[in-house]
């Protein structure tokens, strides 16, 4: 790892932003800071493990997307052995960009300035004139596209750029479990349908990952309409109910919102619920049976979102899944992929029918999604003026709640839905890694 | 050239030569496939007494014809095979 230019000043700061969550505060500034940012790019976003693409978007041999882990663009291939590969999108000859296009399908790739040819699992192959021009200088096997070492979960890709990173099993530290609830739809689990929305938003990463870490608060307020429109099945009355999840000491966190009388599983098709109450833990089908919304975040930046959504305002409402990733490209500038998760198993139509949903209320033109961005557009842009420099946020709710010791999920688990429990938990996370302890 | 394999000589295009095919051939060709890195444009060639499989490159103005057999071979190579005949000539 590079020596870190920040000055003690950050230091300092950094280490009271972490006093500060222990105490239930949070500076404003931090979501719109350039130092804030280089800081970020260098400290979480290359120890952690980063999500990179699931594994249905390359489900053949050759297939390939190009993701980033914080500055870097890099390649994840499918080899042509079946072997998933992320290597640094540079040509080791002179740097040129291997791959322009963000998805394809190539056994071989070749580069556009002066031909060098890799496997698309990193080996280079060919160097055009390497007699006449090497004479023996070079040896294919020290060139290759640099490798970023993966692992995977339930069909989630994740790389590190640290060796020395924890096993993924390790760092995701038992959310798995309510992972398994939009991975493992159905005993044949979760596929992309489609390609991934793809936007460049004025937001900062970290407002939308501590939304999607089981913000219910918001719920009502901003997203009102779909309450009183009928496209959303809970009311203002009771949507304080469910529970908020989070593995200490790891960040990530989960939001499962409960409506008293929901059936169980409702807006799946029977037959996929049905398969998820064999399929899944007695413990799992016990937490989900009673989960309306379920929203969460994977520390650092993927989150996921599972709730009803009615197509036609007062009809039953449809299940669907987004999953999204929230790449920082700048202080308070993120770029949104955002994906529709569909049960593999399931019926065409239900995959439409998700998918419509997700569309509705998720996707960049989504109804929630407007509603979201737009509050966090203007959080953004209050929180880089130069008042916000002194400025703190409570985060104090649900500060002496007990943990639910009946509750049949890992994590520090609490009641009731609205609470910053895990955003503390989140931010607290953050603050191990940018004050360098991870 | 480098440490490349002379070209294939009989079966090349002559220089200039401009080859305009339609996009869909359907099942006869010419098909069109194509990533990023590069494009080829593949046909069924008849003979008098058969047919070939022909690979036109529009980028490197080359082309082979390949028989049935040649085909069949081609069929159970592995992906290492490929590796090794770009490792020889990557480009141009
Ligand atoms: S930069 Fe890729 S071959 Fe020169
Ligand atoms: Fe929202």
């Amino acid at each position: 790892m590079a020596t870190d230019s920040a000055g003690t000043r950050t230091e300092a700061g950094l280490e009271g932003i972490r006093d500060g969550i222990a105490q239930g505060r949070f500076p404003a500034h931090v979501f719109n800071d350039r130092e804030i940012f280089d800081t970020e790019q260098r400290r979480v976003f290359s120890k952690a493990w980063c999500f990179l693409a699931h594994e249905s978007e390359i489900p053949n041999r050759g297939d390939y997307v190009t993701r980033y882990i914080a500055d870097n663009n890099l390649i994840v291939a499918r080899a042509e052995s079946g072997e998933i590969h992320a290597s640094l999108n540079m040509c080791r000859h002179r740097g040129n960009m291997m791959c322009k296009s963000e998805m394809g399908n190539a056994s071989h790739f070749r580069c556009s300035y002066h031909g060098w040819v890799y496997k698309n699992s990193g080996e280079l192959v060919g160097v055009p004139y390497m007699k006449e021009g090497y004479g023996g200088r070079i040896d294919k096997r020290d060139w290759g596209l640099v490798k970023v070492r993966t692992d995977t979960y339930a069909g989630l890709v994740f790389g590190t750029l640290d060796p020395d990173a924890p096993t993924l099993e390790e760092y995701l530290g038992g959310f798995q479990f309510y992972l398994d609830l939009y991975l493992k739809q159905g005993s044949s689990g979760s596929e992309v349908h489609g390609p991934p929305d793809h936007w460049v938003t004025e937001t900062d990463w970290k407002i939308a990952a501590e939304n999607f870490s089981g913000d219910g608060y918001h719920t009502p307020v901003a997203h009102q309409f779909g309450f009183n429109l009928g496209y959303f099945a809970s009311s203002g009355s009771t949507h304080s109910q469910g529970w908020a999840a989070s593995i200490p000491g790891k960040g990530h966190g989960i939001g499962l919102g409960h409506t008293p009388g929901f059936p169980p599983f409702a807006g799946f098709p029977e037959e996929l619920a049905e398969e998820m109450r064999s399929s899944l833990s007695p413990e799992q089908v016990e937490v989900f049976s009673q989960t309306r919304t379920a929203v969460g975040t994977v520390f650092p930046n993927l989150s996921f979102l599972m709730q009803p959504f009615s197509i036609v305002p007062g009809e039953a409402g449809v299940r669907f899944v987004t999953m999204r990733l929230y790449h920082p490209i700048g202080p308070g500038r993120t770029e949104m992929y955002s994906w529709c998760l569909v049960p593999k198993d399931a019926s065409d139509e239900y995959k439409q029918e998700a998918y419509r949903a997700y569309t509705l209320a998720f996707a960049q033109a989504g109804t929630f999604e407007q509603d979201d961005l737009e509050n966090w557009a203007r959080v953004t842009r209050s929180a880089g003026s130069t008042m916000a420099r002194n400025i703190e946020f409570p985060y104090v709710m649900g500060m002496d709640s007990t943990p639910d010791p009946d509750f049949p999920g890992p994590g520090h688990v609490v009641t009731p839905y609205v609470n910053d429990s895990n955003f503390r938990n989140l931010w607290s996370r953050w603050s191990e890694y940018m004050t360098g302890r991870v | 050239m480098s440490e490349a394999v002379p070209r294939p000589e009989a079966e090349n295009p002559d220089d200039g030569e401009v080859l305009h095919y339609p996009r869909d051939g359907g099942n006869d060709g010419p098909i069109v496939v194509a990533n990023e890195f590069v494009d080829v444009v593949v046909r069924k060639v008849q003979t008098r007494n058969g047919v070939r499989l022909e690979i036109f490159s529009p980028k490197h103005n080359t082309c082979v014809r390949f028989d049935a057999v040649a085909l069949d071979c081609l069929s159970y190579q592995e992906p290492e095979f490929i590796t090794s005949l770009l490792a020889r000539s990557p480009a141009p």
